[in-house]
């Protein structure tokens, strides 16, 4: 019984969620068949360094690592926190390796305190601006208040990146169940479109072209430009814009997109997809706009880019009724909820709600508490 | 139990009482004269109902018990031989009527309308004493007032209090063998004072008195399950954050054929009980104290044996007075350990039905009837397929066993005609098995119906698809969870679905049309409606997301991509570049351009508009059908406005139908009150909400618990069992068989029910191990302080292990330093290898738990603080060095280190002479190995000793060792590490002693320094003051020596005089000293003839007592073997 105390998964995929469900929970989880039959086999670089973070937020945690880096064993220790300093790397952006953070952070033992050096905006990985002004926000319905901060020091386009970020975010004991279904009208919208390196009338190009569009429904909508220059600007240039629309209720429907330069390096290049090709920056502000209307009409109280921070937070509230509004289950919630089963034993009920064409998630929280914390 | 007729109350007429109460009443006519008229006293007596007010309150704690809770847990405790068993006994009699012959192991019995009791008999072993402090509600302490408090009594309350401390209430016994009234009250009151300072002033004790006919005296007996009745609870943290069983029954499921092969085998056992405490999760792991650690490969629910009655006028009748109590041998029924004996009086028949049988008899009449054969009851067997149809016999079907599926119409009581689909093709036998999932199917099936109905009123192909679902029902499992998304890719009939039909529709070529009927259709849209909440929908995308396998893991991406167009006005472009999403790994969901709605398009524009607060209407669906034309309808007429329309007002025809299906059952004027109600909380949020808020913190929280609860229960009130049994888990309440593989052998061959089997459910976080801070204190009975690195054995959480603390103490706010010993009086830290348990959790720590002791066994409580992975405990280190070479405020200075290596770590460190001089290490010499340069304040000597302190971190050893109490035969006998100590004494070792560390006297020669000589020529110079003045020794006597001296006459006289007086003084004295010695004697004659009597007299009071208990002990012996012995 002791030998297969393992959960074991297969594949290179999820395997972050995979490892902060298992440092949540301390289970020790395995890991095999990762890229085992790819060119290019084993863990990648963006794997390992989120594996060399995770050794610097936690304490006591063990990592093996078989030779061809196929297969990996982890044995989670407690989560510490403190004041950390990270290079993320080139290959993802920081998005990548705070999202998972953002879920550790909260049951640390002490206030984490980390700044992350990297790429801050791509396609690929949530962007910085969208983690402050959507996910951190959705915090404080489970009970994450004050002190949840994120301050993007410099802006790091790819693909040379460059930017810095600093998140500070407080402990807690327990998180607070969530009844968010009512997913309310959009009362106003706000966007960040940044630049650097390039010549700040980008931002505005590309803010013109969305709120044109955008005061068709709404007057309330402000997009701020944020230029970047000198030092804080990062090492490749790079321009983009973050949408969120607000409801009524406080529900955050966001949308992004960023210029992405078209010759990447070969090896790159079968990782990393190009998935856009913008001749001008009207064209991105037309994307991120058809992005965030496509949201919009999907709906939800929560929306597709914060599904699973939430889904991973509702399992982890006391022993009570939780419940949101999401538009449609992604591959990686619907991958989630099954690792969850895996981890905590915990099973959603998920319902259609044919009204709308939302998903209602409820589920009964674990009774999850922050075993770290100290106690005086 | 008859309740003798009281005598009615007859208030007084006259006196003091009548006088009192004619007082109080003018005190209310006349209200004025009563006024308050001093401010002092007003205010003092507002600042005591504020006090009184605010003692009343608690911290508001989540109390999850659910309606219908779990069986009162009641834990008989108390030494033996002070009337445990007797007291279960006489209670189970008062509730119940039933005369238990042995008890062992839990009895529930119903004990009122909405409650039932679980009474367990503690018995006299500290392992079971703790286990049942961990799961009892209600603590019945039995003390046996003859005796007195016992140690056993002490040692629970300590157990109860660290591990949250459930309601006592003590009961006093054998009062009966008190002959002196007033001996018996001393008494009484003696104890209860005790009591009440042990646990809380005014704290219950009962009294009972003696024993008629081997039971309590009823009228006692039903005063205290009075007060057991209404106790009330306060939720205990530790149990209301885990689930646990107390079980009642255990079984060995075990192959026989793999014990007889290998007797030792590992079991799989069932063990049965209520759930109680919170949901157990189905694959959560679980802790049996005095076991392990197990994963529970199956739980299963099981018809409560003991249930509520259904219905109760004003008292229980005898029937519904049930007792269970699968292990003590009640009605005539015994649960082995693997086979059920029913013990049966005589001969029976079971036709005489006047006579009431027991349970066990029941049953094997029971057994008896059964006169059919198993072909003959399939025969018999009905399936209801729909509510209002009949019934449906597996005899009707061989008659439609020629054709392969019919249906039959059948029109039900609204009018609808409903169709039964019979299946002709399927085996008998597995329809009546499963008619349960037919039924399921059936309902699905009729979902889908619902979903398309309004697409393909006019298309009549999709009733082959109905047909084909049938065919196929039973086959697949459905995965649909919207109406109206299209699946392209896959095709195969397997999962084609019924809302696909008008891809689906050309490609038909399975089933023909049968009948161009289509009667049934009609009405199919209130049936809709009537379905649409049906509960079996939403298992769709539940399956498609947790009954996945790696084909079906695709099969929910395209569902998932599928979800996306919702719309059929977008044609929706297969993703090609697909390959490439799968192989990033992000949370984020890329959507490529070409999935994307083309948002160019004016009506796709307008159409979002509903979505903002600019647009107007309620919902979504009102907006895209009618309101939206409202507002635009112009607009849209000059451009595309046919055709939109067209599309739109179809899709509100849609819509309304769901609406009316959503908001049924308001009408208007509900509607209106809700509207009034939701304007009304905004107002009193807004005006007076925050002073309320402000005003009653308390309640405010209370009630947002009590909110919280009445969602939870809401919200799975309509799923079935199993679907809640899978999202919430096996609620407290709930009767579970737990399935446990690979249990320990022992665990079967030594189970003894008289001790308590628990499961505790461990959290997620809990099955880790680390390192364990805790605030320890020696508990001051205990007479032993505890030492460093000796094993202990905590009881903590659920757990019950042996592990080895080491003692430190945070001195000065940064480092934690190990200690030796703990402290006599006072809290330390110790850290210990251990299971994680949440911080804030008590535990008590034992010593050993063999019964090898008279004192007072817990060692020390204490509470968890803090888990960590590593530990920070230091103990001192100081290295030294001697001088080599002395500059002025340098010295080299060696053996310190061994290597430059070493220094080069220490460099700048602060190092210390004895004498006091501080200095810093500078860096490291050539030569020798290790020697350094050091500066210091001041000059040192050679002979100085410099040192270093530093401190050396400490670990405590990796050891965890749970107690497997249950798995012994004897169960008191666990032995776990020996100290090293013990294990000195065993083998007759001498403690190691370093030469060194012993103390001597040290002997230091006394220096002698030579006297100071100053050259004469310097002395010359020197001023007056510091010249040495050294005198001579005078050789002649001085003047004063040499004189005599003469008294003057008076003064002669004077001496003289006082030279008598002193004389006649200390004859006196004398005198009165060797009188008081005499008469001292004479007293202390007196006193040792007295002494002599006393303890004559007490020497045979001693000698009566011990008789009489060594009687006492024989009866005992001889007797009762099932008593356990007293301790000595």
């Amino acid at each position: 019984m002791s030998g297969s105390n393992y959960i074991k998964f297969s594949g290179h995929q999820f395997i972050t969620q995979r490892l902060v469900l298992s440092t949540l929970t301390g289970k020790p989880i395995k890991i095999d068949k990762i890229r085992s039959e790819e060119d290019n086999p084993g863990l990648q670089e963006h794997e390992a360094a989120f594996l060399h973070l995770l050794e610097q937020v936690t304490n006591g945690s063990s990592f093996d690592i078989n030779y061809s880096g196929t297969s990996l064993i982890y044995k989670p220790g407690i989560i510490s926190g403190g004041k950390i300093n990270f290079d993320c790397g080139n290959s993802r952006a920081i998005g990548y390796f705070l999202e998972p953070l953002i879920v550790l952070a909260p049951f640390a033992k002490n206030p984490i305190n980390i700044t992350l050096h990297g790429i801050t905006n791509d396609n690929l990985d949530t962007s910085v601006d969208l983690i402050r002004t959507v996910l951190l926000p959705q915090l404080k319905r489970f009970g994450i208040e004050s002190g949840i901060e994120l301050k993007i020091v410099k802006r790091g386009a790819p693909p040379n990146g460059g930017g810095e970020v600093k998140f500070n975010c407080p402990i807690v004991k327990q998180l607070k169940p969530v009844q968010y279904i009512d997913e309310g009208k959009i009362k106003r919208i706000r966007g960040i479109a940044y630049a650097t390196r390039v010549s700040p009338q980008m931002a505005n190009r590309v803010t013109e072209v969305a709120r044109s569009q955008l005061t068709h429904y709404i007057p309330d909508v402000y997009i701020y430009t944020d230029v970047y220059k000198g030092a804080e600007s990062g090492n490749s240039p790079g321009y983009g814009l973050s949408l969120v629309a607000e409801t009524t209720t406080g529900a955050l429907l966001s949308a992004e997109c960023c210029f992405e330069k078209q010759t990447s390096n070969e090896n790159n290049e079968s990782e990393k997809p190009v998935i856009f090709n913008f001749e001008t920056p009207e064209d991105l502000g037309k994307q991120a706009l058809k992005y965030l209307l496509t949201e919009i009409r999907k709906g939800g109280s929560v929306d597709t880019l914060s599904q699973w921070i939430n889904i991973i937070l509702m399992v982890l509230t006391p022993e009570d009724v939780s419940k949101i509004r999401i538009s449609k289950l992604t591959k990686v919630s619907i991958q989630l909820l099954r690792d969850i089963r895996s981890f905590f034993g915990i099973t959603y009920k998920i319902k259609p709600d044919p009204e709308n064409q939302t998903v209602l998630l409820t589920c009964v929280g674990s009774g999850f508490t922050n075993t770290n914390k100290k106690f005086t | 139990m008859e309740e003798q007729p009281r005598k009615p109350h007859r208030a007084k007429q006259a006196g003091p009482k009548a006088e009192k109460k004619q007082r109080k009443n003018s005190e209310k006519n006349n209200p004025k004269a009563f006024a308050l008229n001093s401010g002092v006293k007003a205010f003092k007596n507002a600042m005591r109902n504020a006090d009184i007010e605010q003692k009343r309150l608690h911290v508001p704690l989540v109390d999850r018990t659910p309606d219908e809770a779990p069986p009162t847990m009641v834990a008989v405790v108390g030494p033996p031989g002070c009337g445990k068993t007797t007291l279960i006994r006489s209670l189970v009699k008062r509730y119940t009527k039933y005369n238990l012959n042995e008890i062992k192991g839990p009895i529930t019995v119903v004990s009122g309308k909405k409650k039932r009791l679980t009474f367990m008999e503690c018995a006299n072993d500290i392992n079971s004493m703790i286990d049942i402090a961990k799961v009892a509600d209600l603590v019945l302490l039995l003390i046996d007032a003859d005796f007195g408090f016992e140690m056993e009594t002490f040692e629970f309350l300590n157990i109860l209090q660290v591990h949250g401390f459930p309601k006592i209430m003590g009961v006093l016994t054998h009062l009966d063998k008190f002959k002196n009234n007033k001996k018996l009250r001393n008494t009484k009151k003696q104890l209860k004072h005790r009591f009440w300072t042990e646990i809380y002033q005014g704290a219950k004790l009962f009294y009972l008195s003696g024993i008629i006919n081997g039971k309590y005296p009823k009228n006692e007996v039903m005063n205290l399950s009075r007060f057991i009745s209404v106790m009330k609870f306060r939720p205990l943290i530790w149990r209301n954050t885990h689930p646990y069983v107390l079980c009642d029954r255990a079984e060995d499921l075990t192959d026989p054929e793999l014990i007889h092969k290998n007797p030792k085998c590992d079991r799989d056992v069932t063990l049965y009980g209520y759930m109680r405490g919170t949901n157990l999760k189905p694959n959560m792991k679980v802790h049996i104290p005095g076991s392990g650690d197990h994963w529970i490969s199956d739980i299963s629910l099981l018809p409560d044996p003991c249930p509520l009655p259904d219905k109760v006028k004003k008292s229980l009748n005898d029937k519904q007075k049930l007792i269970y109590a699968p292990m003590s041998d009640v009605g005539g029924i015994l649960y082995d350990k693997d086979a059920v004996y029913i013990n049966v009086t005589g001969n029976f028949n079971k036709d005489n039905n006047d006579e009431e049988k027991t349970e066990g008899e029941k049953l094997v009449i029971d057994l008896q009837d059964a006169q059919d054969t198993l072909a003959d009851k399939i025969e018999k067997s009905e399936l209801q397929l729909f509510k209002n149809s009949a019934p449906l016999k597996a005899t009707d079907l061989k008659t439609l066993s020629g054709k392969d599926v019919s249906y039959t119409e059948e029109i039900d009581e609204n009018g609808n005609i409903r169709r039964k689909a019979v299946f002709g093709d399927e085996n008998e036998d597995e329809e009546s098995d499963e008619d349960d999932e037919n039924e399921e199917n059936e309902e699905d099936e009729e979902d889908e119906e619902d979903d398309d109905d309004e697409e393909d009123d006019e298309d009549e192909e999709d009733e082959d698809e109905e047909m084909e679902d049938e065919d196929s029902s039973s086959k697949r499992r459905r995965r649909k969870a919207f109406e109206k998304y299209d699946n392209e890719e896959q095709n195969d009939e397997d999962i084609a679905f019924a809302e696909s039909d008008s891809d689906l529709g050309d490609e038909d070529e399975d089933d023909d049309d049968e009948n161009g009927e289509l009667n049934w259709k009609i009405g199919m849209a209130e049936r809709a409606a009537a379905n649409f909440k049906d509960v079996k929908r939403k298992k769709n995308l539940m399956q498609i997301v947790y009954d996945g396998t790696d084909s079906e893991e695709e099969e929910s991406e395209s569902e998932e991509e599928d979800n996306g167009d919702d719309d059929e006005l977008f044609v929706k472009v297969k993703p090609q570049k697909k390959v490439s999403k799968d192989i990033m790994d992000t949370s984020k969901l890329i959507v490529l351009n070409d999935e994307l709605e083309d948002w160019s398009d004016e009506d796709m524009i307008e159409s979002l508009r509903y979505r903002f607060i600019t647009g107007d209407g309620n919902n979504k669906n009102n907006n895209e059908g009618g309101d939206d034309e409202e507002v635009y309808g112009d607009f849209e007429d000059l451009e595309t406005g046919e055709v939109v329309k067209g599309e739109n007002g179809e899709e509100g025809n849609d819509n309304e139908n769901e609406n009316e299906e959503g908001d049924d059952g308001l009408t208007e004027e509900e509607r209106l009150a809700r509207k009034k109600e939701e304007l009304k909380k905004k107002f009193d949020a807004e005006y007076d909400g925050e002073e309320e808020e402000n005003d009653n913190f308390y309640e405010e929280i209370k009630s947002g618990i009590n909110k919280q609860l009445e969602l939870n229960r809401a919200e799975f009130e309509e799923d079935d069992p199993e679907t809640r049994a899978k999202i919430e888990g096996y609620r407290p309440g709930q009767y579970v068989r737990i399935l446990i593989k690979n249990l320990p052998c022992e665990f079967i061959e030594h189970f003894d029910p008289t001790y308590p089997v628990i499961i505790g459910g461990l959290l997620s976080t809990e099955e880790a191990f680390g390192f364990i801070q805790v605030r320890i204190k020696r508990h001051r009975w205990h007479q032993k302080i505890l030492k460093t690195n000796d094993p202990l054995i905590f009881s903590l959480g659920w757990r019950r292990f042996q592990s080895i603390p080491i003692y430190s103490l945070n001195i000065d706010g940064t480092r934690n330093r190990m200690l030796k010993y703990t402290p006599e009086h006072m809290h330390c830290l110790a850290q210990f290898y251990g299971p994680i348990t949440q911080p804030n959790t008590g535990f008590c720590a034992f010593r050993s738990m063999t019964e090898t002791t008279q004192a007072f066994r817990i060692a020390a409580t204490g509470v968890v603080l803090d888990i960590n992975q590593s530990t920070e405990i230091v103990k001192k280190l100081k290295l030294t060095g001697v001088p080599f070479k002395i500059f002025k405020n340098t010295a080299f200075i060696r053996n310190m280190f061994n290597s430059s290596l070493e220094v080069a770590k220490f460099e700048g460190v602060a190092i210390r002479t004895v004498s006091g001089i501080r200095g810093q290490i500078k860096k490291h010499l050539p030569k020798p190995d290790g020697a350094f340069r050091a500066t210091f304040e001041d000059k040192i000597l050679m002979s100085d000793i410099v040192f270093l302190r530093a401190w050396y971190p400490v670990r405590p050893k990796k050891f965890y060792n749970p107690v497997t109490s249950l798995l012994l035969s004897e169960k008191t006998s666990w032995q776990g590490m020996k100290t090293v100590s013990e294990i000195r004494r065993l083998n007759k070792l001498p403690i190691p002693m370093n030469p060194d560390s012993s103390y001597k006297t040290i002997v230091r020669p006394t220096r002698r320094f030579n006297p100071l000589k100053i050259p004469k020529a310097l002395q010359q110079e020197l001023p007056f003051a510091s010249k040495p003045k050294v005198l001579k020794k005078q050789k002649k006597p001085s003047l004063m020596a040499r004189r005599a001296v003469v008294l003057e006459p008076k003064e002669k006289k004077i001496y003289t005089l006082m030279q008598q007086i002193n004389t006649l003084k200390h004859e006196k004295d004398k005198k009165r000293k060797l009188k008081t010695q005499e008469r001292k004697e004479v007293y202390l004659k007196k006193q040792a003839k007295e002494e002599k009597i006393k303890e004559e007299k007490q020497s045979k009071k001693r000698k009566e007592i011990y008789r009489a208990e060594g009687k006492k002990r024989a009866r005992e012996e001889a007797g009762d073997s099932g008593r356990y012995k007293k301790r000595h």
